[in-house]
């Protein structure tokens, strides 16, 4: 494979790490937040080489046969796609990056863009390969790490409500709940009126609970960072309340159990009425049905917003980005950029069920009458990604910490946000 | 004091189990009423594992779990049979394994019985790197040792997988322990008998280890087969896959996991396991009968 | 180890020095290739403050010294973790040891359908964790869990087993000790052949009962095995993980939550050399009990 001599060196150097004790080299001062500025703009011409792909899952599956009509277009590429188990895709791609073993182009999580990037491993992307304003901006911002974009959104997911349609009619309500108030009662006339065991279930901590919590916080109003994402502004006023809301439930008894559940406790609790609701992504339509909830029985809606406003949800989903060892960037780039074009992005929603990150694409075609698939269009509009900085993972694993203790009584509220605060500006934004 | 005779004719009973035929004993009835209770606690979850593997998707991870499929599907299976080029894959993993398996049983032993019954110089210091190893977790490796590979041009090729774990202290300090525990005399008395010390080893001693050899090769084969990360990070192209990685393609999305793949895929990687047990695990039960010795 | 024979040159002596070093040289050479560079390496990382982000450029990175040793001793994290680690080291170590050593012993004594008793005894070994994990979650829920359900036939009101901060570990040690038991159960078997048939033969024509036989016998010539099950063993709930990543995900509160687990995340959140640090600080641990379990099972030096 593509060995060079810098990674001999690299390796070399690793492997003497141990000398590093005694010589004490030091890290080079970080001249500030201000990233390296976009790449240079790549030529028109059609692509060339061997571009060596990596997909995670189904996208890998897919992606292989998908890009046929991008070969044809250049016919003097040849993009080999190596599927990879999104289980432990993470580890390998950080594995490949440090050994600088890499292919020419990865999907990459969103939230692993800040690590990688920070790592040397991505390339800034190229200055006018897209443009910014043809993406729903959360997904687009999961790119930018130190004000520099180092991909290209590929596809997204967002959270909205799932509910039980035929149980909150029994209970009195036709329409979903449009804001904080209403979505309160709307969980309480589940429990009471129709006789469900939890109105909702709210994930009380653990990992990923931050993906529940913070979109009620967004919806304050709050943030994670400043506009830079340069501190950490989490200890706000705007935080507390959210964090406080999001404990009334279970305090109340709205929302349980108060441990984790176990996998597929959720979809079956969901058809056998013991939750009447729950807050996830598109995935989710699928496993509720296949426990047993027909199409007539659930509905989905948008998040609701404190007061009048629409909420704000989590964006997530996948980025393409190009590495700095790939010997073919001017080419990669190109096949990205192809993958980014909006009937590019329609087609591969028709082949795989992923949702396009560029919003052209869901206007016309079965993302724009669908009205499930509409929900989550309407909510994309409304979206923050985490910070995309290289500590995300571990703050994230704080905030979760914290929920937990907070939504347990083993920590004031505010003091578990203060904590969430102290903790995150301890770790650093890694950049 | 023995005679090599009597060696060799340990090596030739040395199939015979005890307690058969000597005394015709079958054990109390007791003892099999709780081995048999503890039998059913011990297999209860895998027969759901395989149980489930025919169950569709919504009533696999069903809360609280079905014991018998209310519908059987072979859904599962087919999903992965269709969409994976098995014999490749199958094909990878056994021969990592064997490698891994053979490698470590062989060395193993070697050193193993050096560090037992051998005067050397050095030995403290090898039997201390031995047990120093095998307390070093894991993971705190994984990086440094997968640049190494990639410097040695390994990576996306078998002997990458294979190489650096041919040699665990694991397999050193199983066979160190239970080669301490064959009678000194056998070595004497073939020495006795002029018989130099590799040939001590390969005739003598390599014969009655089938127990412990078995035991390291059951658990090596095992380890290695079931080996995700490494494999993984090593292949660079789906050709170079081993089986867990293979199966876990589809199984594991970024978001859900699609159990009765899962569960199916299980059942895949653990049937060669079963059958290496199986084949093996008679050989545990070699007993040693030393007939003419004390 | 053996000291029979003089210092001075003695053929045999160089012979099986010779020879010893022979076998010791594939060992060797691989352990050289393939060992002792990444744990130096991983060595010097846990002196520095190396991150993921910093891989590709190992040499631009700060020596700190002791301080991420100093930074994990005085996180309470890892302070509970460290707790938390022991008890699975107590609870779980002596319970599988026991467990397994009662199941070698009666599959050893018994003759008929011993390999269907071998092969179910090893089953856990094998089970996916994930079917394990199932199952498991189910005998121990609260309301409908089968343990439960059993406790309430003699009247008593079963807790919530993983929901608990005082009961979740020691239900965790139960099912590791559950899981394990298999390959200790197989070590222990092969261990048991090396005891000659003859001997046990003598010893109940003497008259000896079947717990003396187990007592005076079995358990002083097992004492090689018995060591290694009690290493091995000790090594696997130093580095406990596994189970409560499925069952409880380190909770609740972080009460399952141990030392590799904390090591883990710290390694995927890119902390190198912090994880490596505590890495490190937990081989000091295992060092310190194999010394003990040395100790204990007495080496014949």
């Amino acid at each position: 494979m593509r060995r060079s001599t810098t990674t001999a060196v690299r390796a070399l150097a690793l492997l003497a790490a141990a000398s590093l004790a005694l010589t004490g080299c030091g890290r080079e001062a970080d001249a500030g937040g201000d990233g390296p500025g976009q790449g240079e703009a790549i030529s028109d011409g059609p692509a060339t080489g061997t571009i060596d792909v990596w997909a995670m899952g189904t996208e890998g599956e897919m992606l292989g046969d998908f890009v046929k009509a991008f070969q044809e277009e250049n016919p003097d590429a040849e993009v080999k796609v190596t599927a990879v188990p999104w289980e432990a895709a993470h580890d390998k791609l950080a594995n490949a990056i440090a050994a600088g073993e890499t292919p020419d182009v990865s999907l990459i999580g969103t939230t692993w863009m800040g690590e990688f990037a920070e790592a040397g491993g991505l390339e800034p992307t190229p200055e006018g390969l897209v443009d910014e304003g043809d993406f729903f901006e959360g997904a687009w911002n999961s790119t930018v790490v130190g004000g520099t974009s180092y991909g290209v959104p590929w596809y997204v997911e967002t959270r909205v409500l799932y509910y039980r349609k035929d149980l909150a009619e029994k209970a009195g309500w036709s329409e979903a709940p449009q804001n904080w108030e209403e979505l309160k009662q709307f969980a309480t006339d589940l429990q009471k009126k129709a006789g469900l065991e939890y109105g909702i279930n709210l994930q009380p901590g653990q990992t990923g609970s931050w993906q529940s919590m913070l979109p009620f916080a967004w919806s304050n109003g709050a943030s994670v960072t400043n506009d830079d994402g340069t501190e950490y502004t989490i200890d706000s006023p705007e935080m507390t309340e959210a964090l406080e809301y999001y404990k009334s439930f279970i305090d109340e008894g709205i929302s349980g159990p108060t441990r984790i559940l176990d996998p597929g406790e959720l979809e079956s609790g969901f058809a056998k009425s013991t939750f009447g609701a729950f807050i996830s992504g598109p995935w989710h339509a699928g496993l509720v049905e296949d426990a047993g909830v027909s199409q007539d029985e659930y509905a989905l809606a948008p998040l609701p917003g404190k007061d009048s406003a629409p909420g704000t949800s989590f964006v997530g989903g996948g980025d393409l980005a190009v590495f700095s060892d790939s010997d073919n960037k001017e080419s990669a780039w190109k096949l990205v950029k192809w993958l980014a074009e909006p009937e590019v992005q329609q087609d591969f929603y028709n082949a795989v069920g992923d949702l396009p990150a560029v919003k052209e694409s869901w206007e016309s075609g079965k993302l724009a009458d669908d009205p499930q698939l509409q929900v989550f269009g309407e909510q994309l509009e409304n979206t923050m990604s985490p910070p995309a900085v290289p500590t995300w993972e571990q703050v994230a694993a704080e905030i979760d910490a914290d929920i937990e203790k907070a939504v347990k009584g083993a920590m004031p509220v505010d003091e578990a946000v203060s904590h969430m605060q102290s903790q995150a500006e301890s770790i650093g934004t890694g950049l | 004091m023995t005679s090599t005779k009597t060696v060799f004719e340990a090596e030739e009973t040395a199939v015979t189990e005890p307690g058969r035929g000597a005394t015709g004993r079958r054990g109390p009835w007791w003892l099999y009423a709780v081995l048999g209770a503890g039998l059913v606690l011990m297999v209860v979850p895998f027969l759901w594992m395989v149980l489930s593997s025919v169950k569709p998707e919504g009533e696999v991870m069903s809360v609280p779990p079905t014991w018998w499929p209310e519908t059987v599907t072979t859904d599962n299976y087919e999903a992965l049979f269709t969409r994976l080029d098995f014999p490749t894959y199958f094909l990878n993993s056994i021969l990592v394994a064997l490698a891994v398996t053979a490698g470590n049983v062989m060395f193993g032993s070697m050193l193993g019985y050096a560090l037992a019954k051998l005067a050397f110089p050095g030995k403290r210091l090898v039997f201390g790197l031995v047990l120093f190893t095998l307390m070093i977790p894991g993971v705190v490796t994984f990086v440094p040792l997968f640049v190494l590979t990639t410097n040695l041009g390994l990576t996306n090729t078998l002997p990458g997988m294979f190489l650096p774990f041919l040699a665990a202290p694991f397999g050193v300090f199983l066979m160190r322990q239970f080669i301490l525990g064959l009678p000194d005399e056998l070595i004497h008395a073939a020495r006795v008998d002029g018989a130099g010390e590799l040939r001590i080893f390969f005739s003598v001693i390599m014969p009655l280890c089938g127990p412990a050899m078995a035991t390291l090769g059951i658990l090596t084969f095992l380890g290695s087969w079931n080996n995700f990360l490494w494999p993984l990070v090593v292949a660079q192209t789906e050709d170079k896959y081993t089986l867990p990685v293979a199966l876990a393609l589809y199984s594991v999305g970024q978001n859900a996991t699609q159990y009765g793949l899962l569960l199916a895929g299980a059942v895949v990687v653990v049937i060669p396991v079963v059958a290496v047990f199986l084949a093996l695990q008679r050989y545990i039960m070699q007993g040693i009968a030393m007939t003419g010795i004390k | 180890m053996s000291t029979r024979a003089s210092r001075h040159v003695d053929p045999t002596r160089r012979q099986q020095a010779v020879a010893a070093w022979v076998l010791a040289v594939p060992f060797m050479a691989l352990f050289l290739v393939f060992t002792a560079g990444p744990v130096l390496a991983s060595l010097g990382m846990s002196f520095t403050d190396i991150r993921s982000a910093d891989m590709r450029t190992p040499f631009a990175v700060s020596f700190v010294g002791l301080e991420n040793y100093a930074k994990l001793l005085g996180d309470p994290l890892f302070q509970k973790v460290v707790v938390n680690t022991g008890l699975y080291v107590v609870l779980g170590v002596p319970l599988t040891m026991a467990m397994a050593l009662a199941v070698a012993v009666g599959l050893n004594r018994i003759t008929v359908l011993r390999g269907i008793f071998r092969v179910g005894y090893y089953l856990p070994v094998v089970t996916s964790i994930v079917a394990v994990s199932v199952v498991w979650k189910f005998l121990l829920r609260e309301e409908g869990g089968l343990v439960n359900t059993m406790l309430a036939w003699v009247g008593i009101d079963g807790p919530a087993w993983l929901d608990s901060t005082t009961l979740a570990l020691p239900s965790l040690v139960v099912m590791a000790a559950w899981r394990n038991l298999g390959t200790l159960m197989v070590i222990f078997l092969a261990g048991l052949q090396t005891i000659p048939e003859e001997v046990r033969e003598a010893a109940e024509v003497d008259g000896a009962g079947a717990w003396q036989r187990f007592r005076h016998i079995t358990l002083p010539m097992l004492r090689p095995t018995l060591l290694f099950g009690a290493v091995i063993t000790g090594i696997g709930y130093l580095q406990f993980f596994e189970e409560a990543f499925v069952m409880t995900k380190g909770g609740p509160l972080d009460a399952t939550r141990s030392v590799t687990f904390f090591t883990y995340d710290q390694f995927s959140f890119g902390n190198y050399g912090l994880a490596a640090a505590a890495s490190y600080l937990l081989f000091l641990a295992v060092v310190a009990l194999t010394v003990v379990q040395f100790k204990l099972f007495g080496e014949k030096d």
